[in-house]
């Protein structure tokens, strides 16, 4: 069976994503991101693994209602419906414009002053924990 | 046997006769690759996986959540790469996690640097259960400072869970927004915490560049600043003449006519069946790698596999069972910052109180979250939501709710339980399953006990207790996670007696006296901490002891 990713297959993709990323909370829905083009093939070329489940579930929800289809899937095959999520919410999650809404940016680099003295000793907070005393059994003798 | 040379010896070639062969290039057979050849040894190193490129780490990239779900996710059976092996875990109640490089396992570690306590190596004394270690916490301590002084520890002195000691060799990590939430409430209860001390350096140290808090500890470390062997033990090693052999897979270890070891048959990389003999072996291969390959160099004068008279080898497996609590604030705590290594630990609960109904005790790490899968996700594996959830309870709106509550405002608590050695829970050899060059896979029997589903449950309790007591506006508590087998520990018990352990105090085989295990395999006991601190610290200690007995050392 082919696992070429046709239109047809990108729409039915898009529809299933908008269901389970919708427009709501102030976030926008999957396909308003993209989610259905680079990002799409982006996301199968980083997990080819997912590639069969996630054509599997599309195969099995062409033609139909996108929300009855998801349940289906979920309710059939969770693994496709768990395939097609993956992918959709990881692009999702992506995109420059869904981070700036959540404010995250990214795992970046934020050096720390090793020089700096601890807060937590500063405001006397750990020497609590020191003056409660030793909390260890020693080696018995 | 003497040491055939000195630091600047000849490094050996391939196939030629040497001092000494280590089978792992982890962290105990970094350890004793780097301080054998120092000793003048010529040793050579086998090393299924490859030398890690650092460039390959995800975590610099956008998509390092999605990856770290597979490539880099810590269980050999979920990456299915072909340097890894298979391990059958039908019969298992923990999945084990490894990974299989220069570095070893640690690769992904978090780099938790919790030494044992002392009553950890006196369980039996103490607690009249499972086994005293044949020596003590004092005993091993000047290894542990050496030890640390190699890997570049991070930490704060003073923590009042352990005996007094003196400086790490660099200062504590920030602890952040996390650690200080999660040391709010332990506060507020009079509960011990302290600062996580972590093998992840604060300054440059020793081929280490600073932590950068990226909070990617777990899929490898793209800055080179989480302490891994292959940067902090692996350049000294070549540099005094060891060679490492790596994508070597070790098939069987051989003995001569007196039951001596005389080196090791494995594949390279190329599908090439080698031989490499030497006078001493030293596996080095994780509480599952070791016992495997010991049981597959049954012979005819071992038929139940090499060193295996006591007939405990493979058994006695502990994986340390594991849950997880998730504390979710209203405050920003910007909880996808680093380092993933424990920002604050509590050890309130670590010793044994008969009260409780249970014996000995579990460690807890303050971790972050990650990026937004993290919030249904820990390490890699989808945990914090319900897969038997609806469409509507888990995507549509509720994602966003779930997202939005709980991303940058979530703590996670990792408890760590102390796992008592059964004979029940053991690694055998697969009657099926085999790695990609055909050698039988490891299979587990392996179920958590009475006492550890006890222990948790206590531990869980008082965790949610203190995640209230810091303000939590949500709680999610995952009892017992199944891919937590991070330490994997305890299938060659270390000991006196031939009759019930399989190596003596030093590492060394009671059947074959030039055969040693330096892992963690030899571990009597497993304490309810992670246990590379006390893993590399035992590797020196035996290491250090051999070098010193080469005169007396029998050979083949």
């Amino acid at each position: 069976m082919s696992t070429k990713l046709d239109d047809a297959l990108r729409r039915t993709f898009l529809a299933i994503a908008d269901v389970l990323i919708p427009e709501a909370e102030g976030m926008p829905m999957a396909s308003q991101v993209g989610v259905g083009g680079e990002i799409l093939d982006r996301m199968l070329a980083l997990r080819p693994d997912l590639r069969e489940a996630f054509l599997r579930g599309l195969r099995a929800a062409a033609g139909k209602p996108p929300a009855a289809a998801a349940e289906t899937l979920n309710r059939d095959d969770p693994a496709a419906l768990g395939a097609i999520g993956l992918v959709a919410s990881a692009g999702y999650y992506m995109s420059a414009q869904v981070r700036e809404l959540i404010g995250y940016p990214g795992q970046e680099s934020r050096p720390a002053d090793p020089d700096a003295t601890p807060e937590y000793v500063a405001n006397g907070m750990l020497q609590q924990v020191i003056d409660r005393g030793p909390i260890f059994k020693p080696t018995p003798k | 046997m003497t040491a055939s040379g000195n630091p600047t010896a000849r490094r050996p070639q391939r196939d030629e006769v040497v001092d000494v062969l280590i089978i792992g290039a982890g962290p105990s057979g970094s350890v004793a690759a780097k301080h054998l050849s120092a000793a003048g040894f010529s040793v050579i190193t086998l090393e299924q996986g490859h030398m890690p490129d650092r460039d390959l780490y995800p975590g610099r990239r956008p998509e390092w959540e999605l990856v770290s779900q597979k490539r880099w996710h810590p269980n050999p059976n979920v990456r299915d790469l072909p340097r890894d092996y298979p391990v059958e875990t039908s019969e298992s109640d923990i999945n084990p996690l490894m990974f299989a490089g220069v570095g070893g396992s640690a690769t992904l570690y978090a780099g938790h640097w919790t030494p044992f306590t002392p009553s950890d190596f006196r369980v039996k004394t103490l607690d009249g259960i499972a086994d005293d270690w044949p020596f003590t916490y004092e005993e091993l301590f000047p290894f542990l400072d050496q030890i640390e002084h190699e890997v570049g520890v991070s930490g704060m002195p003073g923590n009042p869970a352990y005996p007094p000691r003196g400086n790490f060799p660099t200062p504590a990590l920030p602890i952040g927004k996390v650690g200080r939430k999660a040391a709010s409430g332990l506060d507020k209860l009079g509960w011990h915490w302290w600062p996580g001390t972590n093998a992840i350096p604060s300054i440059p140290y020793n081929g280490l560049n600073a932590c950068v808090l990226r909070g990617t500890c777990m899929t490898g470390c793209p800055e080179g600043a989480k302490s891994t062997t292959d940067i902090t033990f692996w350049p000294h090693a070549i540099k005094n003449g060891a060679r490492l052999v790596t994508g070597a897979r070790v098939r069987h270890i051989e003995v001569d006519d007196r039951g001596l070891a005389t080196g090791a048959v494995y594949i390279d990389e190329h599908g090439r069946e080698r031989r490499q003999k030497a006078r001493v072996v030293i596996i080095c291969a994780n509480g599952i790698g070791t016992p495997r390959l010991l049981l597959l160099s049954a012979s005819a004068r071992f038929p139940d596999g090499l060193a295996n008279s006591s007939g405990l080898v493979g058994k006695r497996l502990m994986m340390h069972p594991f849950s997880a609590v998730l504390g979710v604030y209203d405050e920003d705590l910007e909880s996808w910052r680093g380092p993933f290594g424990q920002t604050i630990d509590c050890y309130q609960f670590y010793e044994t109180d008969e009260k409780r109904g249970f014996v000995r005790g579990a460690k807890w790490g303050a971790m972050p979250t990650g990026g937004p899968l993290g919030a249904m996700s820990f390490v890699g594996t989808k945990i914090f939501s319900d897969r038997e959830a609806t469409i509507e309870d888990a995507w549509g709106a509720s994602l966003h709710q779930v997202v939005g509550r709980r991303f940058g405002h979530s703590i996670v608590w990792g408890i760590i339980g102390e796992d008592l050695p059964e004979e029940t829970n053991r690694v055998m050899l697969d009657p099926v399953v085999t790695d990609s060059d055909g050698i039988p896979a490891p299979k587990l029997q392996y179920r958590n006990s009475e006492n550890t589903r006890r222990l948790l449950k206590f531990h869980v309790d008082r965790c949610v207790e203190a995640v209230k007591a810091a303000g939590a506006i949500e709680i999610v508590v995952v009892h017992e996670v199944r891919d937590t087998g991070w330490h994997l520990l305890g299938t060659c018990k270390m000991g006196d007696d031939p009759k019930t352990s399989v190596v003596n105090r030093w590492g060394q085989s009671h059947d074959v006296p030039n055969l040693y295990i330096f892992d963690g395999s030899t571990f009597p006991t497993s304490a309810g901490l992670n246990p590379t601190a006390t893993i590399m610290s035992v590797a020196l200690r035996q290491t250090k002891h051999l070098a010193a007995e080469r005169r007396n050392q029998e050979a083949a």
